[in-house]
């Protein structure tokens, strides 16, 4: 095929896809979906070693401007194309097993076609109004996921918090995004140039907060939890929420320093609060959440550098994993409830899993080590390289101090994480179970050892390199322009502390399990819905009391001025007693038809008059 | 005679041979439906012919009208004059379209058939003479003629309420019409139609239009031998006016700190602001809309108040440029205050049509935000916008009436989890409210984005006025997903357990569905509708700023 023809084939197969899964038969719906995520995938490996070029594709034009739909295929897109399809495969692999008795699995699956379709939009477009549109739909996928289970009172209600908080940061990436345009003058990204003001760079930044859950607008990931377990994994873990980085990624080179470091130190913020609040979960999916929003602080803070990429990509890879496993244990733990009732996320009927499902606990030990930044595992150059991005920009910048705080918060931040992840695995596998449950094993559920498997094997190091301390040499990074950012020796050694620091902590506290979910700025949001809420209620008031009102009380002035014109007719002006007569027959018609069209008369005389008056000034 | 005439003519006669004709109800509906069917292919046939790459009207046909001597007034002539343009033509489909829609909505008119389909069709012929005529005169004789069917469709048909609604709605559109009326006949008496006077006068001597414009302003022409014309492009032409009048650019006339031209503009714009409607002109709307039967809420929200910006776009602006230019301020700030406002007040309500009413206000206010810009981003997503809203306050009337006629109700609080027992329906809202709430890939996102991003990019505004449109985009998608997450999603509840929900009959899935996918092409193309206002658009933002 020709590279033209795959390229198209790519953007187009996802939406035909959700519309012809959803009309398929039951029986063949699911086995069809994953067949054509596997051609989508095919497709995705396809396009992914293209050279990079640019596709332009007519469209309209506007105010004598040709707007094309044009797409580029550049290093970055490429990688984040090749994480979404092979994830989104393995997501749908694993669905199968996990949404097995689901009744509307059919719609599932058309909805992930949708995702793939909005995703691979947004990764691949050059042209602002497609990167946005794509941005927003992939928003509204991400809610009609959430609230896949429309009868469960909480995912619709996070599904629509998830939507307007997002909408909240959307609104600043329009105006950052036309900002943009008009500096530059073009409406795509490749043929931007030069340094833009560092207010609209902030406003693109600011746009990338909702999307990616960071501070201050993260409270909406934790509870979109209520999804489909494999849903988060995809969308909110690996790709939908990393469309934030993306967006710093592609306007990294023209935005400037200052809004690099608005975008680091909202990523630093990020990074401590996310790690630290995952330590107080007590749902596991709800601790994920808050380490997916942490590590998204860390790529914030890799300020959309290649830096950034690597860890998006390494990231997208262990975090699909570790949902998907824990997936595997949540649905372990669901089939126990006909002899349990047990809350299946809940780490209070956790503890001593290690048993039951050895496999899952294999898997949660590896991707927590590409968490901890161990080497061997993939996550360890590229926190590395945040690291050393950070280190290397400090050392000839004017806000050298700067990026040097934000590596303490780094610092800070990988003690916490390794924190929150040892005691995650503790109080999962390790020890006695706290619910004094006895469990049956499990038996394996092939079809989803088999992605998490592969997932395990893509997060090691030899896929980077085959030196497991360095990167050096590194044909991936090579290929997809990936720099080796370097920081001195020292840095290993802070980060083997973060590693003694979370397993010394997880020891101390290893008896502790917390009580409930504590949220992180919780409080924003059911404010904001109250205050819009309540302005509505005034200005309704005020439409209802005042605004209609007035008009009402003028029109009626009218009536009444009618009513003193025709008193003044008949008493004052005409003495006649049959004039009179015929005047209140007149009045009393006018008052019984005030509710009827004869009212028009007055107005009739109304114009005429003016008319009158309008010709006398004329002339 | 010719297409555009027949547009008009076709329902006018059929509303009489369905009014008097005493055919009885099943020939009176086939009928009204019939002849909104041909109007529509006659419709697509002028699109086809319709070349976007002309200036000016196409199409036109002329007959002589009116023609008046008043002695040292001059003589004045009104034209039965039609014609159609970039702006036009995209109004008069949505109006074929959704009136066709609306009848075949209509099942649920159970009294006074005949009259009811008569009165629509006429109301169809007053709406394509609004907006294919060039004479102001003969598009104020349909612009007031429009008020009739209107107010008898709403008054007899309508809710509880009627009288009440029909009343204000009456009153309400008869006030703009004055103020239209007051400077129709102002800018007529002041300005001189060059072409009529050189062919009346022909002992004058006036062979091109500049000498017999010259000639004017150097009061070379006697009163009496000026011909005055409602002629659209003459009015638009600030040289046509007569020296040292109230309406010449010249005169130094002040009242209240404003010339006699800015009184015009303002007065236009006051006039055609009520049919948006624009806050704080509104209170006719929620009242009208709910007391309205479904197909007449349709063609209302529709249709109907696309006069206002049309007029605007048309007359008002032209007219008087340099004023329109100068208020551009305080239009755009009218406009958000319209979004935000109207936003506000539909997430109060719990009534459902109550709420698309309100949002029609707001989503209207985005066309005059797009319009005060005075760029070419700005006035394509207006137009964009007039049409989109079109199709969707129509999709979203049809829904409300989906929930009405099958419960005579329509308190969002009565209604929950119809995701289950209405599975096309849901769908199909969801489209619907997606769409308006403006997600990409429909119809609604194009004109909002574009008329923010024209205000945004415009020279004569602030940015800040694209911003706080912007948080309208915001609430929009609050009460329209709060909407959706109540009525339908959620387990399954219903106020009365005798109301039956069916789902969607095929008749209401073809108008429905339709309109879903005529959102989501124009949403995805764009370039359709562009391309058929972009001559308009550029001319006329070259005649305003030469």
């Amino acid at each position: 095929m020709p590279i033209q023809t795959i390229f198209l084939a790519l953007l187009i197969l996802p939406w035909l896809s959700a519309g012809l899964v959803a009309l398929l038969p039951k029986k063949v719906q699911v086995n069809a979906s994953i067949l054509l995520a596997g051609l989508f995938t095919y497709l995705a490996f396809q396009v992914g070693h293209m050279p990079e070029n640019i596709t332009s594709y007519p469209w309209f034009n506007l105010g004598g401007k040709a707007i094309t739909a044009s797409f580029w295929v550049s290093k970055s897109a490429q990688l984040l194309l090749l994480l979404v399809s092979i994830v989104a495969l393995f997501v749908q692999i694993f669905s199968k097993s996990y949404l097995a008795e689901d009744p509307n699995i059919g719609r599932y699956y058309s909805y992930l076609h949708l995702f793939i379709g909005s995703m691979t939009l947004l990764v691949l477009t050059d042209q602002i109004y497609i990167f946005y549109g794509a941005w927003e739909l992939v928003g509204a996928c991400s809610y009609l996921l959430i609230s896949f289970w429309h009868h469960k009172e909480a995912a619709i209600k996070a599904a629509k918090k998830a939507f307007l908080l997002n909408r909240i940061g959307d609104i600043a990436l329009l105006f950052g995004l036309v900002g943009l345009s008009q500096y530059f003058g073009t409406s795509v990204f490749s043929a931007m140039h030069g340094s833009a003001p560092a207010i609209i760079g902030i406003a693109v930044i600011l746009g990338g907060i909702g999307k990616s859950a960071q501070f201050p607008l993260m409270s909406w990931l934790p509870d979109a939890m209520e999804g489909p377990t494999p849903a988060s994994a995809l969308i909110h873990a690996a790709t939908m929420v990393a469309a934030g980085v993306f967006v710093g990624i592609r306007v990294f080179p023209f935005i400037g320093e200052e809004a690099h470091l608005f975008m680091g130190t909202i990523g630093a913020i990020s990074l401590v609060a996310g790690a630290f609040f995952a330590l107080f979960q007590n749902d596991i999916k709800k601790a994920l959440a808050y380490s997916t929003i942490s590590q998204l602080g860390l790529m914030w803070l890799g300020m959309g550098s290649s830096a950034s990429l690597f860890h998006l990509y390494a990231h997208g890879i262990f975090k699909a994993g570790l949902f998907l496993t824990a997936g595997s244990v949540i649905h372990y733990l669901h089939h126990q409830k006909a002899t349990h009732h047990v809350d299946a996320q809940s780490l209070h009927n956790m503890g001593g899993l290690r048993k039951k499902l050895p496999l899952s606990y294999i898997a949660y030990l590896i991707f927590g080590a590409g968490m901890l930044g161990i080497p061997f595992t993939s996550g360890f150059y590229s926190k590395e390289n945040i690291a050393g991005y950070l280190w290397g920009s400090a050392q000839h910048s004017a806000y050298a101090n700067y990026y040097y705080v934000l590596l303490s918060a780094l610092a800070l931040g990988m003690g916490l994480t390794a924190t929150y992840m040892c005691r995650q695995i503790y109080l999962i596998f390790l020890g006695q179970n706290r619910g004094g449950h006895s469990f049956e094993k499990s038996h394996n559920e092939w079809l989803q050892v088999i992605p998490i498997s592969l997932l395990l094997l893509l997060s090691l190091f030899c896929w980077i390199s085959m030196n497991p301390m360095d990167a050096h040499h590194s044909v991936f990074l090579a290929f997809f322009h990936i720099e080796n950012y370097h920081i001195p020796g020292f840095w290993l050694g802070i980060t083997a502390g973060s590693w003694i620091v979370g397993l010394g902590i997880t020891y101390l506290t290893r008896r502790w399990v917390p009580a409930k979910n504590y949220q992180f700025l919780g409080f924003i949001w059911p404010s904001a819905y109250r205050l819009a809420w309540y302005i509505g209620q005034q200005m309704q008031r005020f439409d209802a009391r005042i605004v209609d009102r007035i008009v009402v009380t003028f029109t009626e002035l009218q009536v009444v001025i009618a009513h003193l014109s025709a008193w003044t007719d008949r008493h004052l002006v005409d003495g006649s007693v049959s004039l009179i007569a015929s005047t209140s027959r007149v009045l009393g018609a006018r008052l019984q038809t005030w509710q009827s069209a004869q009212l028009h008369r007055y107005w009739f005389w109304v114009f005429f008059t003016l008319v009158f008056i309008l010709i006398y000034l004329l002339y | 005679m010719g297409n555009l005439s027949y547009i008009i003519l076709l329902p006018l006669i059929a509303s009489l041979v369905v009014g008097f004709g005493k055919l009885g109800a099943n020939y009176a509906r086939l009928i009204a439906i019939a002849v909104a069917g041909i109007q529509l292919l006659i419709l697509a046939k002028i699109a086809l012919v319709f070349d976007p790459t002309q200036t000016g009207f196409q199409l036109t046909e002329s007959f002589d009208w009116i023609q008046l001597n008043l002695g040292s007034l001059g003589h004045f002539v009104s034209k039965y004059s039609l014609g159609v343009d970039g702006l036009s033509i995209g109004l008069i489909l949505l109006t074929g379209l959704v009136s066709f829609v609306a009848l075949w909505n209509s099942q649920d008119i159970h009294e006074k058939i005949e009259g009811y389909y008569a009165l629509v069709l006429l109301l169809n012929a007053s709406l394509m003479g609004c907006f294919l005529a060039r004479d102001m005169f003969l598009f104020y004789v349909f612009f007031e003629f429009m008020l009739l069917p209107m107010y008898f469709l709403i008054g007899i048909w309508g809710g509880p309420r009627r009288n009440y609604a029909s009343l204000k709605f009456f009153i309400y559109t008869l006030v703009g019409s004055l103020f239209i009326l007051i400077v129709m006949l102002g800018i007529a008496l002041a300005y001189m139609d060059p072409n009529e006077t050189a062919i009346a006068f022909p002992n004058l001597g006036f062979h091109d239009l500049s000498s017999i414009q010259t000639a004017l302003a150097a009061h070379e022409i006697a009163p009496n031998q000026i011909v005055h014309s409602f002629d659209l492009q003459v009015l638009s032409d600030p040289k046509n006016c007569q020296p040292n009048n109230l309406f010449s650019p010249q005169s130094g006339f002040l009242l209240g700190g404003l010339s006699g031209r800015a009184w015009g503009f303002w007065l236009l714009f006051i006039g055609f602001a009520i049919k948006l409607p624009l806050v704080p002109l509104h209170t006719w709307l929620p009242d009208a809309h709910v007391e309205a039967p479904t197909p007449i809420s349709v063609l209302l929200a529709g249709v109907l108040l696309k006069i206002g910006a049309y007029g605007w776009l048309r007359m008002a602006i032209p007219f008087f440029p340099t004023e329109a230019v100068d208020a551009a301020s305080i239009m755009a700030g009218l406009g958000v205050l319209s979004i935000i406002y109207g936003a506000y007040n539909a997430l109060a309500m719990a009534d459902l049509k109550k709420l698309v009413a309100y949002s029609s206000v707001s989503h209207m206010g985005f066309v005059l935000v797009g319009i005060a810009s005075f760029t070419p981003e700005g006035w394509q997503g207006a137009i964009f916008q007039l049409l989109s809203h079109g199709i969707l306050s129509s999709l979203l009337f049809l829904m409300v009436g989906v929930l009405y006629s099958r419960t005579g109700n329509r308190q969002i609080d009565n209604f929950s989890g119809l995701a289950s027992k209405m599975p096309w329906f849901t769908v199909v809202s969801g489209i619907a409210i997606f769409a308006s709430l403006g997600l990409p890939g429909f119809s609604g996102f194009i004109g909002e984005f574009f008329s923010l991003m024209g205000a945004f990019t415009s020279t004569h505004l602030t940015p800040i006025y694209a911003i706080l449109g912007g948080l309208g985009i915001l609430l929009g998608a609050g009460y329209l997903l709060w909407t959706f997450q109540k009525i339908y999603l959620g387990s399954y509840f219903v106020r009365e357990s005798t109301w039956e929900l069916p789902d969607l009959t095929l008749l209401e899935k073809f108008s429905l569905f339709g309109l879903g996918i005529l959102s989501i092409i124009f949403g995805i193309l764009p370039g359709i509708i562009f391309e058929l206002s972009e001559i308009f658009v550029t001319n006329s933002l070259n005649l305003i700023f030469h």
